[in-house]
């Protein structure tokens, strides 16, 4: 397994003091991804996904649980994990830095590792469809789609063994979405990265997903492969989210 | 896709920011001028004290017989010199602590603001005088307190615009690649707030120039004999009825300086923080 989360409970508090109250956005979850698998995550705004996320990433201390990533628990130091974890996240229009060119947003992990970038930007640019002359250009000249192009170069480029997409297509409009899943599963096929794929639209996850897990108030309600999940879903809910897809 | 609208920048400053920018380059010249006694020596005596305007002095001369000219654009020079130098450190020192403040949270974050509230709970001459009673009078007072009149406003707004790019993806996407600090700082946070340390900086400037005017005036700030704008409002003020030509130089030098450069801050404003209506995704 690259990534394990064992009842894994993540709680913030909330509200004036003396009146506090006491928030779980992930309750007893626990998730597994194995290597080269894609999980799908699902659930409504408000469901734990972000913070799913956020833990997965290492980004977030769970409160109780163990997280484990490629069966060690998270290093102190950030720089350990370097190049080895990477991320594609949601808003094309905040992805990528507005004071920087294509080329070194897409190198910048490679220049965290102090490794050169050389031939990698041209390279990594054109694994996701763009032409090598987008290196010299800024975000703003770019469509969103081209951005997540960029933004999935950018997580590609040191090759990392896990990818989180964090809703990652959401913001996209429906034909460049499949553009971008068509890719994706592309690039999963060349270098077989594991992902957790994180969406509140089911079509998309149905299109990438090996295995689904849907997030309700904090909990797991169901884990299931993609084909039993969509044809014989168990839980109530989960087939509530199928009809209204 | 949803359309993101985004507020077409435009590259050129409006023709109100423009007058001030010019306004502001002659009065650099005007003090580039006085190096070199472009109106003449600012120390001479040339003529009768206290005469109004005419050829050889013509913006009169004060109560020792000088020039009030050549003491204008010395003064000019004095006060735009220490004003910028003490902006620099302030945006210097803001952008550390606005950054880092903004940028981690936390017990550091508090720290830096209850300092930051505690200065700018002191109104300005109060400060500024407290900090010429300990450094004692003379131009590094005078640029101690404009940088600690200036540095509240400008470390707060640089750590909110701070805490806004810290949120952003790309800021996230650097530290989950094994980013460090000093890269995710210094390479992402640092270039974001940029805009707002330019347009807070010529805010700052003209604060300064009032701060120095004030300290100055007081006599606090620069000492006499060397003129600035302060010094030479000061030294008019005694000859205000029998002379007003003495105030009335330096005074309106001093508003224009501080117009101009609040007219082009406007502009910068506008330039370089555009409303952004977004819509929502």
């Amino acid at each position: 397994m690259i990534l394990d989360l064992t009842d894994v409970t993540v709680s913030f508090t909330t509200g004036p003091p003396l009146r506090r109250t006491r928030l779980d956005a992930m309750r007893g979850v626990s998730l597994s991804v194995a290597e080269g698998e894609t999980l799908g995550l699902v659930g409504e705004s408000g469901s734990g996904k972000t913070t799913t996320s956020r833990v997965a990433l290492g980004l977030q201390r769970p409160t109780s649980g163990t997280v484990r990533f490629d069966g060690r628990p998270f290093p102190r130091r950030r720089k350990d994990l370097a190049g080895r974890m990477q991320a594609v996240l949601q808003h094309p229009h905040w992805s990528l830095n507005p004071r920087m060119r294509i080329g070194q947003s897409v190198g910048e992990p490679l220049a965290v590792l102090g490794k050169a970038a050389g031939e990698l930007v041209p390279e990594a640019l054109e694994q996701v469809g763009l032409e090598a002359g987008f290196a010299g250009r800024y975000p703003h000249e770019l469509s969103g789609g081209q951005r997540q192009r960029v933004s999935i170069a950018r997580a590609l480029i040191t090759r990392p063994s896990f990818i989180v997409f964090d809703e990652a297509v959401s913001a996209l409009d429906v034909s460049v979405q499949v553009q971008i899943l068509n890719l994706l599963k592309d690039l999963q096929a060349e270098y077989g990265f594991a992902a957790l794929f994180i969406s509140h639209d089911l079509g998309a996850v149905r299109y990438v997903a090996d295995r689904i897990a849907v997030m309700r108030g904090g909990e797991v309600v169901e884990t299931a492969d993609a084909a039993t999940f969509y044809s014989a879903p168990e839980h109530p809910y989960s087939r509530q989210l199928l009809e209204s897809l | 896709m949803n359309r993101t609208a985004r507020v077409k920048r435009s590259r050129r400053l409006d023709p109100l920011s423009l007058a001030g920018l010019g306004c502001l380059l002659l009065l650099v010249l005007v003090a580039l001028g006085s190096l070199v006694h472009a109106g003449g020596d600012p120390d001479a005596i040339v003529g009768p004290r206290l005469r109004p305007p005419g050829p050889g002095w013509w913006l009169g001369t004060d109560n020792l017989g000088r020039s009030m000219l050549p003491r204008v654009m010395e003064g000019v020079g004095t006060t735009l010199l220490l004003s910028s130098a003490a902006v620099l450190v302030t945006a210097a020192l803001s952008a550390g602590f606005g950054i880092l403040a903004g940028y981690r949270g936390g017990y550091l974050n508090e720290l830096i603001m209850r300092v930051v509230e505690l200065l700018y709970s002191f109104p300005a001459i109060v400060l500024a005088i407290l900090v010429a009673a300990v450094a004692g009078p003379g131009q590094l007072a005078a640029v101690a307190s404009i940088v600690l009149v200036t540095i509240p406003l400008m470390t707060r707004l640089v750590r909110a615009a701070a805490v806004a790019v810290a949120e952003r993806d790309y800021v996230t996407a650097a530290a989950i690649s094994g980013a460090g600090l000093p890269r995710i700082l210094g390479r992402h946070v640092l270039p974001n707030v940029a805009g707002t340390i330019a347009v807070q900086g010529t805010y700052a400037l003209s604060v300064g120039i009032s701060v120095e005017g004030g300290l100055s005036f007081l006599g606090f700030g620069v000492q006499p004999p060397q003129a600035s704008l302060g010094v030479l409002i000061r030294q008019g003020g005694t000859y205000m009825m029998a002379a007003p030509w003495l105030i009335i130089g330096p005074g309106v030098v001093l508003v224009l300086a501080i117009l101009s450069i609040n007219v082009l801050g406007d502009g910068l404003r506008d330039r370089f923080e555009p409303r952004e209506t977004r819509s929502l995704i």
